[in-house]
């Protein structure tokens, strides 16, 4: 028999259709039912009109479908004969705002989504503190807004560069409300240093803490989470920064992606008509996201969480926790190299003169990001949007399976929820 | 008698000042000649015009609203772009048959003698009245759908030096017809020169 | 409402066709704790709330307060109820009603995916058109893509306080939008000159003539009330987009619409010859100190 179950708190809502057999999961496929038609909306626009459309397609990484837009506008410049130079500058700001935003969207799953899931489970009792989420995010958004004039829906970024000319008080100002982050998720998260946190290499390390992330940590190794969620252990990484590594992987062996690989095809889901598409890459399905980024970036605590666990849900949830701690020390770093005597913009040939295509691909709080635009003349032909939610949670039939349906199979129900949940599932992402 | 009144004195020596002017020049002209013109004392002069660049400066400003009220009344009408660009070249050339010391001052003093306007006439403030509604006049017309978008003095030289030119030649005595005569045609290039282009 | 009583009012926050944007707005809210503490949440998108969203699909509680985030589409499910069924129930006894957003406002965003069935609450666009046009009285239009989080925070303090909430001919509450975003950009000096940015990336000149901003146009407190406390769009070189406007979205964000050089749209309320007149006068003043840069970080590099 098959039964559905409606899942809300996931940037929108999702059906899963789950087959039960001995009140285990045997197959279970995933709806998202809502469909915008953001795409649409941008044919026949100016290409830069995209720069304000396209954030709004979500409200947690809209920062991220900002950066794409931006990358697949200059893409297109530079195939049309017209290249445009970006100074280190303003790409170390998007590159800054951008982690930004990762990070409020990881600090708002920890507390909002993982937490109050984990403590839906019977014998285990987190304390419930949503509100810190909120507030540790509202830190990161304050800096991030401090480049990008706000957040939600920034448009700061534009071909060139960036519209926003810093100065030093303003650069101070950012580090002073980094500063406060580090402190606030020191005392209320990690309940040691950020330097010290990220020199754990081993999952015994979080034994030596008490906060909020190892009763984390504990609960899912109660839950045994380290024994479920195991999907295919193939990853991959698609957006070029310097957090991450492009590549794909079996386990932790790294191997070249090539972009144009990627292809996207109808979700299989019988039972309702679904508006999401599943992404693939040569024909298979990859785990994007923290996970993801970090092994290509080889970073100890997380292979060796692999080597134990694979990619269990436990190896998964820890690695986005780690994965926001991680970017903080890249802000903290960043904020330092921005060199104020830089160009925020350099200028270029009139849009009009742009006739060609273009993908700009970045890596959003769930994994890569596509976005491909057409333009003739400058105006936009075609736009096509493939979201992080479509590798991850694509639906598949019962021979291949996508990454959240095998990680959910042979689990109770509420376990397979909480998997699926533990990918951090952005619905209207998906359904742009 | 009724009692000539302070204005009426004043614009009395505006319309001498005009005539002097653009006859003789700016330079050439003195306070003396042109208080000899409407009867008065050079003393009693100063009374309205402590100078005669002030006086140039008064005139420009004159001119300039003269044209500036034609104008709006013409954009204020409910008519065609082409219906106005027509009233226009017709209130012009009217003001250059009628009333030729209003623009030959414009031309041959105010855009000819720019040091005596100095810094209080400096980019188009003396002239801003008249400016401005050409503005509207052109924005008007793009945002109908009757002209070309374009650079605002691409189209503003067009006009303006086009009928500039004609009272040019016509005040050198080099046309063979009354201006009038011109209207239609010179209303119809000018038309097709900044109508929309599909 | 309840204020009298000892139970706290109940407030349920309901969506329609969103990107969640003012949801995570209202996240970023200084003093978030502190209001909710006020209010007993039914549901929220993103915070644990006391009803899940088949409870409150199931359509047997009431609220006091109805937010509303997103365009209405009377097709458009939760949990597989359309909120032709959904949005009525709640709207028939709430006490007020806000619409959370250019999209609840007026359709926004989402508006054009289906301009016959789509609207905000009140307004398809500019014109009376929505469902909800019959309450008019208890609705709250609070436009902004997205809305700033103090906004909808002042809006609800206001009416736990039983205060008066003004509102303009578009039934937004004049304590936020009486003034234009224009109102505290940092950039008015340069306005007010004519003196116009020489690029993107710059910290000086005005945005008006040439790259497109709609602040002077567009009704919102976003110089005044800073965005997440420190900035706004034209603080960093951004033109404001007139989102709190029905007319957004709008198109060619980045580029003044101008008709012969002359802006197609001058400062809300002022005559085009009026403004034409000031502007061709202010312009002719060169003002050294407005024409080069405020700091020259390169000169001593």
């Amino acid at each position: 028999m098959i039964t559905k179950e409606i899942i809300d708190h996931i940037e929108g809502e999702a059906s899963l259709y789950f087959e039960m057999q001995e009140k285990r999961v045997d197959f279970v496929t995933v709806v998202f039912p809502h469909f915008r038609g953001m795409e649409n909306m941008l044919k026949g626009k100016s290409a830069l009109d995209a720069l304000v459309i396209t954030p709004r397609v979500c409200g947690i990484c809209g920062h991220a479908h900002l950066m794409a837009t931006v990358r697949a506008i200059e893409d297109a410049y530079k195939n049309s004969g017209h290249p445009i130079e970006v100074s280190n500058k303003a790409q170390n700001m998007r590159e800054l705002t951008l982690t930004l935003e990762i990070i409020q969207n990881h600090l708002k799953w920890l507390y909002l989504v993982l937490i109050p899931q984990l403590n839906n489970f019977e014998n285990i009792t987190l304390s419930l503190t949503p509100l810190k989420g909120a507030y540790g995010a509202s830190l990161a958004t304050k800096a991030l807004a401090i480049l990008a004039g706000q957040w939600p829906h920034s448009s700061y970024m534009i071909p060139g560069g960036v519209t926003s000319d810093p100065t030093y008080i303003e650069l101070m100002q950012l580090r002073a409300h980094l500063e406060k982050l580090s402190d606030f998720l020191e005392k209320e998260t990690l309940g040691t240093t950020v330097q010290n946190f990220l020199s754990f290499e081993s999952c015994k390390n979080f034994n030596k803490i008490a906060s909020d992330v190892s009763s984390v940590e504990q609960a899912l190794f109660d839950l045994r989470m380290h024994k479920k969620g195991f999907s295919h252990d193939d990853f991959i990484v698609l957006g070029e920064h310097r957090f991450t590594q492009i590549a794909k992987s079996r386990a932790t062996r790294l191997y070249n992606v090539d972009i144009t690989k990627v292809h996207v095809e109808d979700a299989f889901s019988p039972q309702e008509k679904s508006y999401a598409k599943n992404a693939l890459y040569k024909n298979a399905f990859y785990e994007t996201g923290p996970l993801a980024r970090l092994i290509s970036k080889d970073v100890k605590l997380i292979k060796n969480m692999h080597r134990r666990y694979k990619d269990s849900n436990y190896t998964r949830a820890m690695a986005r926790i780690y994965e926001m701690v991680y970017l903080l020390q890249h802000s903290l770093d960043l904020v330092k190299e921005i060199d104020i005597t830089q160009d925020s913009c350099t200028k270029s040939v009139t849009l009009s003169k742009v006739t060609a295509q273009g993908i700009g691909v970045v890596e959003a709080p769930r994994g890569p990001l596509i976005h491909k635009i057409k333009l003739k003349e400058g105006i936009i032909e075609r736009y096509e949007i493939i979201t992080p939610t479509q590798w991850n949670i694509s639906s598949g039939t019962k021979l291949k399976p996508s990454p959240a349906q095998k990680a959910m199979i042979g689990l109770n129900k509420q376990e397979a929820e909480f998997v699926f949940r533990t990918f951090d599932v952005c619905s209207v992402c998906t359904t742009h | 008698m009724a009692k000539i009144t302070k204005e009426e004195r004043k614009n009395g020596i505006i319309s001498a000042a005009l005539a002097l002017f653009s006859q003789q020049g700016f330079y050439v002209t003195t306070i003396p000649d042109i208080a000899q013109k409407v009867g008065m004392s050079v003393g009693n002069f100063y009374n309205y015009f402590s100078s005669k660049e002030i006086l140039a400066k008064e005139l420009i400003l004159y001119i300039s609203d003269y044209l500036g009220k034609n104008l709006r009344e013409i954009n204020m009408k409910e008519i065609t772009t082409e219906e106005k660009i027509q009233e226009i070249v017709s209130m012009y050339f009217k003001m250059a048959s009628d009333k030729p010391e209003m623009i030959e001052y414009f031309l041959r003093v105010y855009l000819s003698n720019r040091e005596v306007f100095g810094s209080d006439c400096a980019g188009m403030i003396c002239v801003s009245s008249f400016v401005t509604e050409m503005m509207i006049f052109f924005e008007e017309g793009v945002a109908k759908g009757d002209l070309h978008n374009q650079d605002f003095f691409s189209a503003f030289g067009l006009f303006m030096g086009y009928l500039g030119g004609m009272v040019f030649l016509f005040g050198e005595a080099l046309l063979p017809e009354p201006l009038k005569e011109y209207e239609e045609s010179i209303s119809l290039n000018i038309y097709n020169a900044l109508k929309h282009r599909d | 409402m309840h204020l009298n009583t000892e139970t706290k009012p109940k407030l349920l926050w309901l969506q329609g066709v969103t990107c969640n944007g003012n949801s995570h707005s209202f996240l970023n809210l200084e003093s978030l704790e502190q209001l909710l503490d006020k209010f007993e949440l039914l549901y929220h998108p993103l915070l644990a709330s006391t009803f899940s969203l088949s409870e409150i699909t199931s359509l047997q509680n009431s609220c006091d307060i109805l937010i509303f985030e997103g365009t209405y589409d009377p097709e458009f499910t939760r949990n597989n109820i359309p909120l032709k069924e959904i949005l009525p129930y709640y709207a028939l006894h709430a006490e007020h009603i806000i619409a959370l957003g250019t999209c609840a406002s007026f359709g926004g965003m989402f508006q054009s995916l289906a301009p016959e069935r789509n609207s905000g609450l009140l307004y398809k666009v500019e014109e009376e058109g929505g469902p909800l046009i019959a309450y008019k009285k208890r609705v709250i239009n609070l436009s902004g893509c997205p809305v700033h989080p103090e906004w909808l925070a002042t809006t609800l303090q206001m009416l736990l306080a039983k205060h008066t909430i003004v509102v303009d001919d578009l039934q937004r509450p004049r304590e936020l939008y009486s003034s234009l975003a224009h109102h505290g950009c940092t950039r008015n000096e340069y306005f007010e000159w004519k003196v116009d940015t020489k690029g993107f990336g710059l910290k000086e000149g005005c945005l008006f003539y040439e790259q497109g901003c709609r602040a002077p146009l567009t009704h919102a407190s976003c110089n005044t009330i800073l965005w997440n406390e420190v900035s706004s769009k034209t603080r960093v070189g951004t033109p404001c987009f007139g989102c709190t406007e029905p007319s957004f979205p709008r198109t060619n964000y980045f580029q003044t619409k101008t008709n012969m050089s002359i802006p197609q749209d001058v400062p809300l309320g002022v005559s085009k010859r009026a403004y034409l007149t000031v502007a061709g006068m202010a312009k002719t003043f060169h003002i050294k100190r407005l024409e080069g840069v405020l700091i020259d970080y390169k000169r001593d590099h």
